[in-house]
């Protein structure tokens, strides 16, 4: 019974301590009494270093005890008819090494970020973010039910829109967060209607059911509509958060926030967790073969409109967004064909590479004037074997394409956001006309503002 | 096809190509960001008096033209101004009117020095509301009154149990300002410009941002066209300019996928194509489909230019210069620019035009909007009681006063105040500002007694005038008493294109008004022929690893091998980088010491072969003669060379730093002056140049030596050049000056140090030293080091008028000996090369920190290198130009006060004799003044002339180091006289 409770103890450290930390910042911050930055970078630092070696212990710990997947329980935190919350981890190799990469990776962020935000005003609600972004990330790859996993969602998604929106001193940081957080919305609605049909259809909330190993048969309790069905659903769910068609267009425009985040949230951790709740739900996917398909198609055809994007970008944020997008979608597809393993591995070769690569990005003029030095002339341009293929006007059009970003934004923008508003508006004056003839004596009111559009 | 001359527009200044030439003057002057060169952010306005120059900037292009009022109340506060310059300011500037009564209040005087030394706070509208609502203005009175105004308050608030009283009494005051308003004619509300741009008249009518929707498309087009290789693909049909690229690429229906907007634009595409204009034809085109008249055209164009300035600006300067980008497959014209901006703005306006259903054609918009424009208030009573409020209590008035105001002394006291608006009582703080700060430069200078050596040197270290050299050679000083330093534009007088052994291209090493005319190359001279060749393979295979490296990550195949299999590796560079940054320096730089040669060599003698770039490969006897003799006459020593002369020049390299080269010498057009240091200890220690010089009368022996060096600036390394060429007798001395120079840069490091926070202040020298070699390393370091901020004024003179001062890396020193400048050419040649270096770095460093997002470009954390050309804040913007907050964030923005050592005579003919100082100085982009060599009296130039200066300051003196005066203090530091210890001082220095 040992390892059981060092693991469960080790675990409750890992996902514990960023949690304290966010609670602790968090709460300062509410009272008006923000910590001195010395205190802030140190404590951070040491929550996410205490985290990364207690979630690392654990996943020594698990891998030397057993395989397969077990399912800590913290206790039921209120129960109601049917079912109610409890703190339910689910730790299996796969949980315990995303998780460890999580944390590991927040702490070179933090450490990297203490520097670098050092003097900015917002530099305490930056690592407020920064610290429920790493519970966030830490609840998501440890979940064991369904009300876990959102929460990790929801804290993920929140802090990723605020900190976008960082410099709100400018308008277009708080225009993109926006855009950001409405995708965002859709996919956290899908996440939340299949955990809604999954209770319905399967009676309970519990991930072990759906994810990891724990392969009892029960899942098979699911028919292979109820599973196509809530296996769209993650789909829809997983393409918003990682930013896969068609979704993809907000990914560039999270670029506002300051480097560290942009490189933690859209280079490391965040874009990859789409990826990951594939990998958890892989028993789901494997029973419901049109949502495979569907997912390979998806990641597939992200990738290739993202590595056309990332050819002809001609600002380091952007291009290395959509270089990260074209990795995302070739790791879904590994996934949606069941290369459980590679997926994995490239998933964290993936992040760690890209973490490197966001960070030094304003390094990129010193980097390539090195490169062109070491190599004595600058590095001539490979001929891209598409344009032995393809005719001068089909590059023209290629090439507009790709410098539009797929027009993905304009398309959203017409077939989505504008019947949105049109009927927001509608309704406005439906509303306004109502009022004026059950309340005839009313001055006027003021609603110039509700015509704006919100994009 | 797209010609840039067209038939029917004549070249005359009123034509469009004229206009739009006129209208590019107001575009910011900056060049490719990996060469920065500081220069007057307003240049544009320099014909101008500089106060009246930076608020007629500030009114044009929407920026700031001092600080805020209230961050020189708070200098105020903490004695950074004086109020006795406040007066005195005032005194002058108002003189036989500053006696003259207002309204019954008191004098014009005492009114205007309270409102300025307390200010009016300025609220209007719905913010006065909130403040009568929700704050103490209306039950307390001020407190932040004059001391006499204070007494007419006091009776009231004095004892404590009377708040009631004092508020029933301000309530009372409120009412009576508010009667006095009242019995007065309604103002008229001020009149402001009326915007000239379409979607301007939009936005005020409408709230439809145009520039919203077509700025990211048009910036992409721009990004990707203007692009110097961060872009795999480069942009097709760019050989045929800006306009004509356009036209080819966005000529298909899928272009009116770029938004909602953009259903007109594969329509005025075509319609352009089809026609075959130019970029020319295409805007006047434009332009009359916009319905902009012939006379309002120039307006227009510059209006369209500055709302997206940064990229139109570096648009001009490729135009300019193509030479400065390595792109040579582009035809980059400011008029291309227009001619798409206008055709996007078309098809946007276009469709709000439908938008907003108004039933006009687009050249009737602007006529039609101006109708339903809202016409801006007039100041409500509210908002004039509010003034008078005010008023009253600084003035220290009673009720009873105010109640009796008539109409006439209400209008009176506003157009007072209308004449001291926010903008001027800016002005004359800020002026205060200076007057203090410069002041005190002038103090010390004229307190300080010259430091003279009293043996002759032991060695000679020429610097750079950097101001962030001072702290170095003064400590330099202290460590070795016996040393003496001068200061000189730092490219040694050596102007040339220098490519490295390991360069890929030669670069530009002079000022930038100098174009070079010779190239020089550096070259390997190993012996070991095989250990050089595996060396460069290494260094090519690096390299290629490297760029496919770069290349693959955003490919998808070998992108997603290259991550499987080794993207965990990155985890060892990031750690190591991120968290201990000072361990990679390390290791960096023993990387690099075995990757570049051990051993190499200048090519300085002329050779016949033709050079890559420029017109001379190397330089003849006679031109190293002339460079030599030129430096050694400006700093004064051709007749007292010391046995060993050290050329330092400067550079600075940081990490993830796209302003990295900012940092680096001005003197060498943002280049690192290493190798003009090497060059010119080279050509000095050339027997045929010296044969030359002798010939002449500048004798230099066979025991001088000359050895050139580079100082990091950002970590304190100091490399030395040729240092195996140095005779047998020298190397002792050449010991002795190395070990002191290493002192120096400890203790240099050290002093650096205590401007920033994240160092400790016990940190000793060496410690000191490590913490700035990790700064240079840091991934994670938005400030590698503060390069010019600080920077104050200049000093032309003698280093021994300097020596011993503690001057706070805050002043250029140039070194200039009138004595031995016979008829003043010398100090009219050195100033001709150092004056408007100087003056741009000062004044850059002023704009950028009075307004960091109009002037500079803001905080550097969310930039985004772009097109290798500048950076853009976040996911899109405009280019921004200028200094980031985190270089300036330590500034005081005053001008520069330079002060030349001569007499009054030769600096004003000196400065009358060239137009460019002397447009500087007349309309004070600079403060003047002269140190007299032989009395010492310091001389002001004012309007009416030079004007003595009488020190009000004392000296502090300190006995021992620098360290005794900066030590655990953080921010500003007076100056001070550093005297020795009189004891054992030379033993100490050796000992730091």
């Amino acid at each position: 019974m040992m390892p059981s409770v060092s693991l469960a103890v080790l675990v409750l450290v890992g996902v514990g301590s960023p949690a304290i930390l966010l609670s602790l910042l968090g709460c300062a911050s509410l009272l008006n009494r923000p910590l001195q930055e010395r205190w802030t970078g140190s404590l951070a630092a040491g929550s996410m270093l205490t985290s990364c070696v207690a979630l690392s212990l654990a996943f020594v710990v698990f891998g030397a005890t057993g395989t397969g997947a077990r399912l800590l329980s913290y206790g039921a935190w209120s129960a109601a008819h049917e079912g109610g919350f409890a703190v339910e981890f689910l730790v299996d190799r796969l949980s315990l090494a995303f998780a460890a990469l999580s944390a590991a990776i927040a702490g070179i962020v933090s450490a990297f970020s203490n520097r670098y935000l050092h003097r900015e005003p917002g530099y305490n609600r930056y690592f407020v973010l920064l610290a429920m972004f790493v519970t966030g990330m830490l609840l998501i790859s440890l979940a064991g039910n369904i009300v876990v996993l959102f929460i990790g969602w929801e804290f993920v998604g929140l802090s990723s829109a605020l900190l976008v929106a960082f410099f709100h001193g400018r308008p277009a940081p708080v225009s993109n967060a926006l855009r950001v957080f409405s995708v965002y919305r859709i996919s956290d609605a899908a996440m939340l209607a299949a955990a809604v049909l999954l209770r319905h259809a399967a009676g309970t909330d519990s991930l072990s059911l759906l994810f990891g190993g724990i392969r009892s048969g029960s899942a098979s309790d699911l028919t292979g509509t109820s599973a196509t069905v809530i296996a769209m659903l993650l789909i829809v769910a997983v393409a918003g958060k990682s930013a896969l068609l068609p979704f993809s267009g907000w990914l560039p425009r999270a670029m506002e926030g300051p480097t560290p985040s942009s490189a933690v949230y859209y280079g490391s951790l965040s874009i990859h967790a789409g990826c990951f709740l594939l990998l958890r739900s892989a028993p789901l996917l494997e029973q419901a073969d049109a949502a495979r398909v569907l997912v390979g198609g998806l990641g597939a055809a992200t990738a290739i409109f993202a590595a056309l994007a990332t050819r002809v970008q001609s600002d380091v944020k952007s291009s290395l967004a959509y270089a990260a997008l074209t990795q995302v979608g070739l790791i879904v597809v590994e996934i949606a064909i069941g290369w459980y393993t590679v997926a994995f591995l490239h998933l964290v070769g993936h992040a760690c590479f890209r973490l490197l690569q966001f960070l030094s990005a304003p390094n990129v003029l010193h980097d390539l004037h090195g490169m062109e030095d070491a190599i004595g002339n600058r590095p001539s341009r490979t001929v891209s074997y598409l344009d032995a293929v393809i005719s001068t006007r089909l590059r023209r059009l290629l090439y507009l394409a790709a410098l539009e970003r797929g027009f993905l934004d304009s398309i959203i923008d017409r077939v989505v956001v504008e019947p949105f508003v049109r009927c927001a508006n509608g309704l406005t004056r439906l509303d306004r006309w109502l009022c004026n003839a059950v309340l005839p004596a009313q001055p006027p009111a003021s609603v110039e503002g509700v015509e704006e559009q919100d994009d | 096809m797209h010609q840039d001359s067209s038939p029917h527009e004549p070249d005359s200044p009123h034509s469009l190509a004229g206009l739009i030439e006129e209208a590019a003057h107001l575009l910011p002057a900056q060049g490719p960001i990996s060469i920065f060169i500081h220069h007057n952010t307003l240049h544009a306005f320099e014909h101008l008096p500089f106060e009246e120059a930076v608020e007629r900037a500030a009114e044009r292009l929407g920026c700031e033209p001092f600080l805020s009022e209230s961050r020189y109340r708070d200098k105020l506060a903490s004695g950074r101004i004086l109020a006795a310059d406040v007066e005195a300011l005032l005194d002058e500037h108002l003189g036989a009117r500053g006696a003259v009564d207002v309204a019954g209040v008191g004098s014009r005087l005492d009114f205007w020095r309270a409102v300025v030394l307390h200010g009016i706070p300025a609220a209007t509208g719905r913010e006065l509301s909130w403040i009568l609502e929700e704050t103490p203005a209306l039950s307390r009175f001020r407190t932040d009154v004059p001391a006499d105004a204070r007494s007419a308050t006091a009776v009231i608030r004095d004892e404590d149990g009377n708040v009631g009283e004092e508020s029933r009494a301000v309530r009372r005051l409120w009412t009576a300002c508010l009667g006095a308003a009242g019995r007065t004619a309604p103002l008229q509300p001020a009149e402001s410009a009326l915007p000239v741009r379409h979607r301007d008249w939009l936005r005020a009518v409408h709230g439809l941002d145009t520039d919203a929707w077509i700025h990211p498309p048009l910036i992409r087009f721009l990004a990707g066209y203007l692009d110097q290789g961060l872009a795999h693909w480069s942009m097709p049909e760019k050989s045929r300019g800006i306009h004509g690229c356009f036209l080819e690429i966005y000529r298909t229906s899928l272009a009116a996928q770029c938004g909602p907007w953009a259903r007109a634009l594969p329509r005025l595409v075509s319609d352009d194509y089809g026609a075959g204009r130019d970029a020319l034809g295409s805007i006047a085109n434009s332009l009359d489909h916009l319905g902009v008249e012939k006379a309002e055209r120039g307006d227009y164009l510059s209006a369209e230019l500055l709302a997206l300035r940064g990229w139109a600006g570096i648009v001009r300067q490729i135009e300019e210069r193509p030479d400065r980008v390595p792109a040579r497959d582009i035809t980059v014209t400011l008029r291309g620019y227009l001619a798409v901006r206008l055709l996007i703005e078309r098809a946007a306006l276009e469709y709000a035009l439908r938008q907003i259903g108004l039933g006009v054609q687009l050249p009737e918009l602007r006529s039609s909007l101006q109708r339903l424009a809202p016409q801006p208030p007039a100041p409500a009573a509210l908002e004039r009681a509010w003034s008078l409020f005010h008023l009253a209590q600084l003035c220290g008035l009673d009720v009873s006063v105010v109640e009796q105001w008539k109409a006439q002394d209400v209008t009176d006291l506003e157009s007072e105040l209308q004449d001291l608006d926010g903008i001027r009582r800016r002005r004359i703080l800020h002026q205060a500002f200076e007057r203090t700060t410069r002041h005190r430069w002038y103090d010390a200078l004229a307190r300080h007694a010259p430091q003279e050596l009293s043996a002759p040197p032991v060695f000679q270290t020429v610097f750079c005038i950097d101001e962030r050299e001072e702290s170095f050679r003064r400590h330099l000083e202290e460590v070795e008493p016996a040393c003496e330093t001068f200061g000189t534009a730092g490219y040694f007088n050596v102007a040339m294109y220098h490519q490295g052994a390991s360069d890929a291209h030669p670069r530009p090493l002079c000022p930038v008004a100098i174009r070079p005319v010779h190239y020089l190359a550096e070259i390997e001279s190993d012996s070991d022929r095989f250990a050089g060749r595996s060396r460069r393979l290494g260094r090519r295979a690096a390299g290629y690893l490297g760029y496919n490296v770069h290349l693959g990550s955003r490919l998808p195949v070998r992108g997603a091998v290259l991550m499987t299999v080794f993207g965990w590796l990155a985890l060892i560079p990031l750690v190591l980088q991120v968290v201990f940054p000072w361990l990679s320096a390390r290791w960096r730089r023993a990387r690099e010491t075995s990757t570049t040669a051990s051993r190499t060599r200048l090519q300085l003698n002329r050779e016949e072969k033709s050079p890559p770039i420029g017109k001379h490969s190397g330089f003849t006897v006679r031109e190293m003669a002339d460079i030599v003799r030129r430096v050694l006459e400006d700093i004064g020593i051709c007749d007292r060379l010391s046995p060993l002369v050290l050329i330092i020049g400067h550079g600075s390299v940081s990490l993830n730093n796209p302003h990295e080269s900012a940092h680096d010498c001005g003197a060498c057009g943002g280049g690192r002056g290493g190798p003009n240091a090497r060059a010119f200890a080279q050509m000095a220690n050339d027997p045929r140049v010296r044969q030359i010089l002798s010939a002449e009368g500048l004798h230099i022996g066979a025991h001088n030596w000359f050895v050139g060096a580079q100082r990091n600036t950002c970590n304190n390394v100091v490399t030395f050049y040729d240092e195996d060429l140095v005779p047998k007798d020298h190397e002792a001395l050449l010991e002795r000056a190395r070990e002191a120079i290493d002192s120096a840069r400890r203790r240099e490091a050290h002093e650096r140090c205590r401007r920033f926070d994240a160092a400790p202040s016990w940190y000793p020298p060496v410690a000191a030293l490590a913490h700035v070699e990790g700064r240079a390393a840091d991934l994670a370091q938005p400030r590698p080091e503060y390069g010019h901020a600080t920077n104050a004024f200049c000093v032309i003179g003698r280093r021994a008028r300097t020596r011993g001062l503690f001057l706070d890396r805050r002043g250029f020193l140039v070194s200039y000996d009138p004595a031995r400048d016979r008829d003043g050419s010398i100090l009219a040649r050195i100033m001709a090369a150092v004056v408007p270096v100087v003056a741009g770095i000062s004044l850059e460093y002023y704009f950028s920190y009075v307004d960091p997002a109009g002037y500079g470009c803001g905080t550097k954390l969310p930039h985004n290198v772009t097109s290798l050309l500048g950076v853009m804040d976040g996911a899109q913007s405009d280019l921004r130009t200028g200094l980031p907050w985190q270089m300036v964030e330590i500034h005081e923005p005053t001008r520069l006060a330079i002060i030349v050592e001569g007499t009054t005579d030769r600096v004003r003919w000196v400065v009358e004799d060239n137009p460019v100082i002397e447009r500087l100085v007349r309309n004070r982009w600079l403060w003047l003044a002269c140190l007299d060599p032989e009395s010492g009296v310091l001389c002001e130039l004012r309007s009416t002339g030079f004007v003595p200066h009488t020190p009000k300051h004392g000296l502090p003196i300190v006995t021992g180091e620098s360290a005794d005066w900066y030590q655990g203090k953080r921010g500003f530091l007076s100056p001070a006289a550093i005297l020795p210890r009189p004891a054992a001082a030379s033993d100490q220095g050796a000992s730091a």
